[in-house]
């Protein structure tokens, strides 16, 4: 054999040996030191990514492999290795724009929320102008409502307001208005002054609601006798009558009695009762 | 003579080498003849999620590209060359994920134009009633 003798032949032969050895070895897997094609456009397009706040928060990560395949892009290849330069620049290349389209996915997520948060406070906007809205329209539906009814609505607010005026009480028997006692002198059937406010009242309301009837009563207390206070409680009735008619209210819409000492409405045993007592009711019919 | 001798022994060693180095060569820089199974499984996988996630309709030039290179590395593996089938089929999986991501924001872009546009439309009907 060869090799046992040359291995053995002295040490400058293995010297020389060694060193042509590694120098075809050099030649033979490293390149020629030169940046392949491609790689610098790659590095450069990283750098503008790798320079934009945004997508270096919302992909570092794709940066970082991205970066590597950069690297490995970057490193110098035999002539001969252009299939295998052009396969990593093509991988760097990728890399990078798959990270520019994972940014922006991010991005956009975050922009969501927030846009989600500006999107919930307009929704609730709309719904409180919506209920604000409703509330409207339910009143407005209300006062059309009551405005069909109008003209009966508006008759029974006005006639409510009327007999409100006239202070006249709502009674079984219709509404009672009492003229006190002030309206007439002691024992006389006289209506004193010529203008009183309560028989004013009660003129104007009768003139407005002209199908009412009234029954105009006289109640004296239990001072002299029955057939004296039934005359005079008569008389006062008429005085009351006289006084509408004067008023133009048709007199057969009027009817008048003296109903004497006989329905006090207080104790005659004290004269804030007695003065209670001597009195005259107008009972204003309900109509129908 | 001895010179002569020393020149002998060089030629001969030079062949020797020759044929180690060649020998080194090819286990160092040949592909093994073995398919890279792992990398067109994983270009395969890519490409059916980027299927799934519409990336036909999103970003189809780039799952066609995905698509044209994971037949090229099938071709690559039927030719028995194996390092351009791995490069090939590497290259199939960045560009079906790049197919991916290109849809996704596409779409996240879709929805965000979609709910700015509803956020407008509220805030135009709000300025709408508050005018009435």
């Amino acid at each position: 054999m060869n090799l046992p003798t040359f291995l053995t032949s002295g040490s400058a032969t293995t010297a020389a040996t060694t060193l042509v050895l590694t120098s075809i070895l050099l030649t033979g897997c490293a390149a020629v030191p030169s940046a392949p094609t491609g790689s610098m456009e790659v590095r450069n397009k990283l750098n503008t990514l790798q320079n934009d706040a945004q997508t270096v928060q919302y992909a570092r990560v794709e940066l970082r492999e991205a970066d590597e395949a950069v690297t490995l892009a970057e490193q110098p290849l035999d002539a001969d290795e252009t299939e295998l330069a052009e396969h990593r620049v093509y991988m760097a290349n990728t890399m990078i724009e798959i990270a520019k389209s994972k940014a922006s996915v991010r991005m956009a997520e975050a922009d969501r929320t927030e846009m989600g948060q500006r999107l919930d406070a307009a929704r609730l906007a709309a719904r409180t102008a919506e209920a604000d809205r409703a509330a409207a329209d339910a009143a407005k539906a209300r006062s059309s409502e009551a405005a069909v009814l109008a003209a009966t609505a508006r008759e029974t607010e006005e006639l409510r307001q009327q007999i409100l005026a006239l202070e006249a009480k709502p009674t079984d028997r219709g509404l009672v208005l009492t003229l006190g006692d002030v309206l007439f002198a002691t024992g006389s059937a006289d209506i004193q002054g010529g203008s009183n406010q309560n028989l004013e009242k009660l003129a104007n309301f009768l003139t407005r609601y002209p199908d009412r009837d009234v029954t105009i009563e006289g109640h004296t207390d239990n001072t002299g006798t029955a057939s004296f206070n039934q005359t005079l409680s008569q008389q006062r009735a008429d005085s009351v009558r006289r006084y509408l008619i004067e008023r133009n209210i048709a007199s057969n819409r009027m009817t008048t009695s003296g109903l004497g000492l006989d329905h006090p409405v207080a104790s005659n045993d004290t004269a804030t009762g007695r003065q209670q007592n001597r009195r005259v009711e107008v009972i204003i019919a309900d109509t129908q | 003579m001895k010179h002569t001798l020393l020149n002998n022994w060089s030629t001969r060693l030079c062949k020797l080498t020759g044929g180690l180095l060649t020998a080194v060569l090819l286990t160092a820089c040949a592909s093994a003849p073995l398919p890279p199974t792992e990398q067109l499984d994983a270009a395969r996988a890519a490409i059916t999620t980027a299927e799934q996630a519409e990336a036909r309709q999103f970003a189809q030039s780039e799952l066609e590209d995905a698509r044209a290179r994971l037949a090229l590395a099938e071709e690559a593996v039927v030719a028995e060359d194996m390092s351009t089938a791995e490069h090939l089929a590497l290259q199939s999986r960045v560009t079906a994920e790049l197919a991916l991501a290109r849809t996704e924001a596409t779409k996240a872009a879709a929805i965000n134009r979609e709910m700015q546009r509803s956020a407008d439309a509220m805030d135009e009907e709000m300025q709408r009633q508050g005018d009435q």
